[in-house]
């Protein structure tokens, strides 16, 4: 049994994936299904490395800012006050800065301020854009978060750094049972900020700390922040939930195949 | 009253110089490699060394007093296969993007006669500081053969420490690739 957990298809595939299912159908009657995503990635993290926070490294701050994001995601004022919301992509930019700020302090003044100001803004987008599918947009946001969170791991991955892929792929992995719901059920799951936040901040952080600490070329997070987007401006023809979420995840997959694939032009095959 | 001026003087003059009796050495990195070994899925024993060191090491043999500082640098990693070596850099094992050096400072030198035979110190990787004793298994002091001048007073030593990969963070793969990790330090410093 143990062996099978140490398993990484098990930690960041299956895992997130049964737990996020499961955290889904529990909570779908009090309109909490949305905590079925931390509850995936806090599977893989509890499977796959720690909660420890001493030292606190960046891999470290991203799971801690993925809890305190879910938690964010539950205040009930947070949920209707429109100025907190216009905050949130603010408040993501400076939790990046403070995410990589030890890998930005070892650089040259110039580089850090680029990079610095280049997580912020990523992260910052991701995080406008992922809010704006929050509340009206479920099937949206399912695919988008699948895609977000498949494209981020997958490149990560192949970027030479597998706790950071494990981190995407559990996104996607958890974000892909909620997708599966509206699939199976054909009737859209409400998402709302506890699905959308720890989505837009664990794969945020994680895209910069890739880009900073391994070897994700820099060009992969425009294309990253472009799926939310293109989830959001698609029209959808009237058709069944099931056959608008296909067509949405074939889209939104489209962007993240698309990010694996100059990640593996630059690093070339994964060294693990 | 001059005599006694003249004593303070002397006085003033030795005391430093007799706190100053330890020799002091720089590291000479090109012939300083800090090695590691670790079991691979429990088929073989990789090995692995770090081009860069930097340092000092400070000797007194006839006090028995010693101390030595290293910094390792943790993007100088070289397995010999470049693509493991940037995963080795990345993340998952020395986060070198963060964490730039790994270091050491002795605490304590122990002598059996006048030959330095273990280092007590703390190694720090990570951000995790842990007690590490080296033993060392092979130690000698001498003139550079190689200096045509014979100016160039040069120290050596082999030493070696068993540590745990996961008391300083570094997880990943665990236990698939092993937790047991040989250190092994060859040093070369060249007094100042």
């Amino acid at each position: 049994m143990q062996e099978l957990l140490n398993h990484p298809a098990v930690q960041a595939g299956l895992a997130p994936f049964l737990v996020a299912l499961v955290t889904a159908g529990l909570f779908r009657r009090i309109g909490l299904s949305g905590l079925s995503l931390i509850a995936g990635f806090a599977a893989t993290v509890y499977l796959a490395s720690d909660f420890a926070i001493e030292p606190l490294t960046a891999s470290r701050k991203i799971v801690l800012l993925g809890l305190i994001s879910a938690l964010l995601g539950l205040l009930p004022g947070l949920l209707q006050s429109r100025w907190l919301a216009m905050l949130l992509p603010v408040l993501g930019g400076a939790a990046a800065i403070w995410t990589v700020q030890r890998v930005l302090q070892q650089q040259a003044p110039q580089a850090a301020l680029l990079w610095g100001a280049g997580c912020a803004a990523y992260v910052a987008i991701l995080v406008w854009g992922m809010d704006m599918l929050s509340d009206q947009e479920p099937l949206r946001a399912a695919s988008a978060a699948t895609a977000l969170g498949i494209g981020t791991g997958g490149a990560a991955l192949v970027g030479a750094s597998a706790l950071l892929g494990q981190f995407g792929l559990a996104l996607g992995s958890a974000a892909a049972a909620h997708w599966l719901i509206q699939m199976i059920s054909n009737h859209s799951l409400p998402t709302g900020r506890t699905f959308t936040l720890p989505l837009a901040m664990i794969a945020g952080l994680t895209g910069c700390v890739a880009v900073l600490s391994a070897q994700l070329p820099w060009y992969a997070l425009p294309i990253l922040a472009a799926i939310p987007l293109a989830a959001w401006l698609v029209p959808l023809p009237n058709l069944s939930v099931r056959i608008q979420s296909l067509l949405l995840l074939i889209l939104t997959f489209a962007f993240a195949a698309g990010v694996i694939y100059v990640t593996w032009r630059v690093a070339g095959d994964v060294p693990f | 009253m001059r005599k006694s001026i003249f004593t303070s003087l002397v006085i003033s003059v030795a005391l430093p110089l007799s706190a100053f009796a330890a020799d002091s050495y720089t590291i000479d990195p090109p012939h300083t490699f800090p090695h590691f070994s670790i079991s691979h899925l429990g088929f073989s024993t990789m090995q692995g060394r770090f081009d860069k060191t930097s340092g000092t090491v400070t000797l007194d043999r006839a006090a028995k007093t010693g101390s030595v500082e290293i910094s390792i640098e943790t993007a100088s990693v070289s397995t010999g296969f470049a693509k493991r070596d940037e995963h080795l850099k990345s993340p998952d094992f020395f986060n070198a993007a963060e964490f730039p050096a790994i270091t050491y400072k002795s605490t304590a030198m122990h002598f059996k006669g006048d030959t330095p035979a273990s280092v007590d110190g703390n190694l720090t990787i990570l951000g995790v500081t842990k007690p590490v004793t080296l033993t060392i298994d092979t130690f000698n002091c001498g003139v550079d053969p190689m200096d045509p001048l014979k100016k160039k007073q040069k120290c050596g030593a082999g030493a070696s420490a068993q540590i745990k990969r996961s008391d300083f963070g570094v997880k990943y793969a665990l236990p698939a690739v092993g937790d047991d990790v040989k250190l092994v330090f060859e040093i070369e410093a060249i007094k100042n």
